[in-house]
């Protein structure tokens, strides 16, 4: 028997608020398009795997119904909830990421990165995405409270209390727990290693400790050390990347090759294209189109016109997210909002500034386009959050 | 009650004092981060995309085609060049290029070693698939047996680190296969691959050389020199392209896209030349060259004067269509070894004089060049004068020898006495110098001037060759000044200008057909591959220059030249040859000339000759550069022959006009006067009934007397097989004793053939005409005879005798 509207806690009804549907409209038709993109995409690699035309499209079709469905049921769930959750969200990223280094995870022999773990029906999922999962959550709820945390009090007769007081009076004190939090995992990703993982982590956590409001000098100081290691690694196989970046076709066999066939697709697309479904590049070319450059074969096949509308699908998604973000009943789910948004906004920019040279190459899939089971999953299922807090919305007052 | 329930939820719960401050920050920020990630990071991807997409559009395309596609260009076949009747002169097939790609060998012996080998180095003999490592110098070795090359060269090749290196080029069909079969076995595929391209056979070698030119496989295949340069456009045809879609592992997708660009076949040119008239042409050239010790070639241009077809145009030196790089002509090659052996010349000389002497056999001289005509131009002078009126064939002309022009003395060929006095018939016949400087002078300067406009001596003839040349005369302002007059005069018999022999011939061939100026052409007819005719040239008539009246005079006149004139060893019996010789003497040039410089002993002897003379078929002009005299300033070559166009380029136009006529089909016939001079076999008739032995003699131009009463015929003189003129006694034995007593041989020495074949009959002996001309003109006295005076010999026995003209000049 259906409870009545009248039953229910407020924050019970509060959670039955109407989705937002601007933002799950603009979900489910990127994920339609991303679904018909990676079957034009991948038929001719599956094709030349001896699989069936279809075999990438029908996994990542099936993925994506279950993960439209399970959007649903995230969204039904009162965010308020994943306050608690994230503990234990993160707890599992941690899990993950060690065992990810034992032999359940896999990677080493076909790509030199213990980057995936099995997990069974599913297949498999990446440790990193857990991680974005976990430390969004965490440093939500976390941060959150922020405003309400009492001041600790420090001895400062002593002068470790005297330190720590100052430090704290600067604000550090009560980031030591975020910045273990993330040197753990970078740690941990350090030795798969997944660089990409690790940046698209960094850039969520700074999102939320951004909206949250810390002291900007500490982004300035994160920063510094950031673009200090970035210049320390670019060295040797770093910097071989930036010297493809620059020239690739000075490297047209050792790394340039992806750029450049993936510059050709997108360059012959044109301002129409070429048809959907009429790429020439994905004829064993750009190797794994399905992937993360996807987004080329989609360039080639429907032109800049085509291109603009995921971009403008994307940017209006983004936007709204953040509209959500500002609306939100409340700090945890504006941050929560922030964080997801945040990080999808900067896979997006990321991914397509590298398949367009943009950027140097670093292995960032297409959020709803690249094939990957587990990552659409996870991506819906983050969607699904933002779609619980907007549900929480306060509806605008009459009059 | 619900509002207590939602009272204590609130206890329960004390939601926090909303911290203002915080929310402002969060709003500020979340809204900075939304400008940023929702508008700001696109507009770079935007204008990124923008820039690949609508600027480079066109570059990333087509790098992107390139390797997308498999381009095969289809060659097209070049269309074949023919003879007027069709022979073959020029057609195409297909040979290959052999090429190596060290590299795709390379990686070949690598999967050779990942896949017949084990980690341990062991062989993995048993596979099925398992064959030798096909080691680099055993494919260099097995390749080098089948293309006859040097082993060490082609491992030379297949060790470099590039992919594409030329093995051999221009294989034929069957060392193709062969190099097809040694990849197979050896599997080699990819390592090694020929490639077709484009070979030009000429079937006939250097048969009109200059005129066909050739195929520079050096330069595309694309005509060089010749009707090949010349109408490259329409024989070349357009290349066809095949292009198919690949994947990136060079899978050809023949479903997914295949464009054809049909290759167009090229067009076939048929020349106006016929073959065999080539043939003859460069024979008698060569002979001529040989005979006479020229040294510096010369030129048969042979043609329909009715229609300015080109029929035929030999020159020298020649060389071979299918080997043009070669020398071959022996004058060329006696310098090349001068040069080769000279101790004291450059190291470079050689290859220099190599170059220069190909130029030299690739140019076409005799339309690039003009030349001083000399008398053969007189034949345009008598022309303008009969048609003027200013002459008429009962005007006489008297020569002392020479002929005074203003202060200046003109000698005529024939020094003092000169040739006295004579009708013009006769002075043309002489091609008497004073003779033609009071015709020219009755011309006139502007009408003269006027005339070699309209012959076109001014202007190109407009034949369908490469580099006609132009003629080299003063401008009328020469001729017609007060002074002029010894330049007029000069000219008048063809001296100190020089016209194309294009420009003669085509002026000749209208002096005689009639006075129509005709346009020279070598192109009959195009025709597509499927045998369509997309072109065809109808002969051109310039304009007509004389009256078709004077035209018939001066056919009759130029008659008289080889009817007893200088032109007289260009006659043949049965046909009727008109012409006109020339002999010019040259002007000296500046630069030296590795063979022969103009001014030095260096004549050009010619003949303009052309038959049937009262309905002419063909004109030809013969032309012989430099003679070499036995000594220097001498009028003989060292084989005692006169060095002039009588005594040189006539007696070689005889006999080649003897052979086109024959050829053409032009049927000898017989003046009483010629018939009595032919030689022709005596039938054997012993055994024969009298009757049929009668008909037989009779039917083959004898006439016959039989001695005896007997219906078979027992005897006869002279015996059967025996060559003796026509028109001469046979006698048929019937029964009766034939007179078997010797008879003493008469002397017929400084007789005339009549007189000779008189005194002989009477003996019961035959004359037969031997020597160089076969022209028996009253004139015209033995000189020796070939047995010798009062030797005994058979009755009916055939005695040969020379002839002789007083020493010919012209």
């Amino acid at each position: 028997m259906a409870r009545l509207r009248r039953d229910m806690t407020m924050e019970q009804q509060l959670a039955q608020g109407p989705m937002d549907l601007p933002f799950l409209m603009l979900v489910v038709l990127l994920t339609g398009i991303g679904v018909i993109t990676v079957f034009s995409a991948s038929y001719a690699t599956a094709a030349s795997q001896g699989r069936g035309a279809t075999y990438f499209f029908l996994r990542q079709a099936v993925f994506a119904v279950l993960g439209i469905v399970g959007m649903y049921i995230i969204s039904r769930i009162n965010y308020q909830h994943f306050r608690w959750m994230s503990v234990f969200a993160l707890l599992a990223a941690f899990a993950c990421l060690l065992l990810v280094l034992t032999p359940l995870g896999y990677g080493w022999d076909t790509v030199g990165a213990q980057r995936w773990l099995r997990i069974p029906i599913a297949g498999s999922v990446q440790p990193s995405e857990v991680a974005k999962l976990g430390v969004i959550l965490y440093f939500s709820a976390r941060l959150s409270k922020r405003s309400s945390e009492k001041k600790r009090k420090y001895d400062t007769k002593t002068t470790l209390g005297a330190i720590l007081q100052i430090l704290d009076n600067w604000g550090l004190m009560e980031l030591i727990p975020y910045g273990v939090i993330l040197l753990i995992i970078l740690i941990l990703m350090y030795f798969e290693p997944h660089m990409s993982g690790a940046i698209l982590i960094m850039v969520a956590a700074a999102a939320v400790l951004f909206a949250g409001g810390v002291n900007l000098r500490w982004f300035a100081l994160g920063g510094t050390f950031v673009v200090g290691f970035l210049l320390l690694t670019m060295q040797g196989y770093q910097s071989l990347r930036i010297k493809i970046w620059q020239d690739p076709w000075a490297y047209p066999r050792d790394g340039g090759y992806q750029i450049i066939q993936s510059l050709y697709a997108i360059g012959s697309g044109g301002l129409f294209g070429v048809g959907f479904g009429q790429s020439r590049q994905k004829q064993l070319f750009l190797p794994e189109p399905e992937n993360d450059f996807i987004f080329s074969i989609w360039c080639e096949e429907m032109g800049l016109v085509g291109a603009a509308v995921v971009l403008v699908l994307f940017a209006l998604l983004v936007l709204r997210g953040y509209w959500i973000a500002l609306h939100a009943r409340d700090r945890f789910g504006s941050l929560l909002t922030v964080g997801i948004i945040t990080l999808m906004a900067v896979q997006v920019f990321l991914n397509i500034s590298v398949v367009t040279n943009l950027l140097p190459t670093t292995g960032i899939s297409l959020p709803f386009f690249s094939y990957g089971g587990t990552a659409l999953l996870i991506q819906l299922a983050m969607m699904g959050i933002v779609l619980s807090v907007s549900r929480q919305i306060p509806a605008p007052k009459q009059g | 009650m619900e509002r207590d329930r939602r009272e204590r939820e609130r206890q329960e719960h004390p939601r926090p004092a909303p911290d203002r401050r915080a929310n402002r920050t969060i709003l500020i920020r979340t809204g900075i981060l939304a400008v940023v990630f929702g508008v700001a990071v696109f507009a770079p991807l935007f204008g990124k995309l923008y820039a690949i997409q609508v600027r480079d559009h066109d570059f990333y395309q087509e790098k992107a085609i390139d390797q997308q596609t498999r381009d095969n260009a289809v060659a097209a076949n070049r269309g074949e060049i023919t003879d007027i009747n069709g022979k073959v002169l020029a057609s195409s097939g297909t040979v290959y290029d052999v090429i190596l790609s060290p590299k795709d060998f390379e990686a070949l012996l690598e999967r050779w070693d990942d896949a017949f080998t084990d980690s341990g180095g062991n062989l993995l003999t048993d596979s099925k698939y398992y064959y030798p490592r096909p080691e680099a110098e055993k494919v260099a070795a097995g390749l080098a047996e089948i293309l006859g090359a040097d082993p060490e060269k082609l491992l030379a090749r297949l060790e470099k680190n590039t992919s594409y290196e030329v093995a051999a080029t221009r294989v034929e069909q069957e060392v193709n296969a062969e190099i097809l079969k040694f990849i197979q076995d050896q599997h080699l595929a990819n390592s090694i691959y020929t490639t077709p391209t484009s070979k030009r056979y000429y079937p006939h070698g250097s048969l009109a050389a200059k005129l066909i030119g050739w195929v520079n496989w050096k330069n595309d295949n694309k005509g060089a020199y010749g009707m090949e340069a010349l109408y490259e456009k329409e024989l070349a045809g357009e290349t066809g392209r095949v292009v198919t879609a690949r994947d990136g592992e060079g899978v050809e997708m023949k479903y997914s896209f295949q464009d054809y660009y049909d290759a167009t076949d090229g067009n076939n040119v048929m020349l106006t030349m016929d073959t065999t008239i080539q043939y003859y042409c460069e024979r008698i050239l060569e002979k001529g060259i040989e005979m006479f010790d020229v040294q510096d070639g010369g030129f048969v241009i042979a043609m329909d004067p009715n229609t300015g077809a080109i029929k035929a145009w030999a020159n020298s030196p020649n060389y071979d269509l299918n080997d043009p790089w070669s020398i071959t002509d022996p004058v060329l090659l006696e310098y090349l070894e001068t040069v080769k052996n000279d101790p004291e010349a450059a190291e470079d000389a050689y290859s220099k004089a190599l170059g220069d002497m190909q130029n030299r056999q690739w140019r076409n001289k005799s339309i690039n060049d003009s030349y001083e005509p000399g008398s053969t131009f007189k034949s345009m002078v008598l022309a303008a004068a009969l048609e003027e009126g200013v002459v008429t064939e009962s005007d006489h002309f008297y020569c002392p020898g020479y002929v005074t022009v203003a202060d200046r003395t003109i000698n005529c060929s024939k020094k003092a006495p000169g040739h006295g006095d004579q009708d013009l018939a006769t002075a043309v016949g002489n091609s008497c110098n004073p003779a033609f400087v009071a015709i020219g002078q009755r011309l006139g300067a502007e009408k003269f001037y006027d005339y070699l406009e309209d012959f076109g001596f001014l202007e190109k003839t407009g034949v369908d060759m490469q580099g006609e040349g132009v003629s080299q005369i003063w401008p009328r302002e020469k001729f017609t000044s007060a002074n002029g007059i010894t330049n007029l005069a000069t000219a008048s018999f063809g001296q100190r200008f020089q016209v194309t022999p294009l420009q003669l011939i085509t002026a000749a061939s209208s002096v005689i057909n009639g006075g129509h100026l005709m346009q020279p052409y070598v192109m009959e007819s195009i025709t597509d591959a499927e045998g369509n005719v997309l072109e065809h040239t109808e002969p051109t008539e310039v304009r007509q220059v004389i009256s078709t009246e004077t035209s018939r005079r001066c056919r009759e006149i130029l008659e008289k030249v080889v009817d007893g004139g200088t032109g007289k060893r260009a006659y043949v019996p049965g046909y009727r040859i008109g012409g006109k010789t020339g002999s010019s003497e040259t002007i000296k040039e500046t630069g030296e000339d590795p063979i022969a410089n103009k001014g030095d002993d260096y004549t050009i002897v010619s003949f303009l000759g052309f038959a049937p003379a009262d309905d002419p078929q063909i004109i030809v002009l013969l032309a012989y550069n430099a003679p070499k005299p036995v000594v220097p300033g001498s009028n003989l070559t060292k084989d005692d022959y006169y060095i002039s166009g009588g005594n040189m380029a006539a007696l070689m136009a005889g006999e080649l006009l003897e052979d086109v006529l024959e050829y053409m089909g032009v049927e000898k016939s017989y003046t009483e006067a010629e018939r009595a001079f032919i030689d022709v076999t005596v039938p054997n008739l012993v055994g024969q009934t009298a009757q049929i032995g009668r008909e037989s003699v009779t039917g083959a131009g004898f006439q016959v007397r039989t001695v005896g009463e007997g219906d078979t015929v027992t005897a006869q003189i002279p015996v059967g097989g025996a060559v003796i003129p026509s028109g001469s006694e046979v006698i048929l034995y019937l029964g009766e004793e034939k007179p078997d007593e010797l008879v003493a041989v008469p002397d017929v020495r400084g007789r005339t053939a009549a007189q000779a074949q008189e005194i002989l009959a009477r003996y019961g002996l035959y004359l037969k005409v031997g020597g160089s001309s076969r022209y028996m003109s009253s004139n015209a006295i033995v000189a020796s005879q070939e047995i010798a005076v009062g030797a005994s010999v058979e009755r009916g026995t055939v005695v040969t005798c020379l002839f002789s003209d007083n020493t010919m000049t012209d």
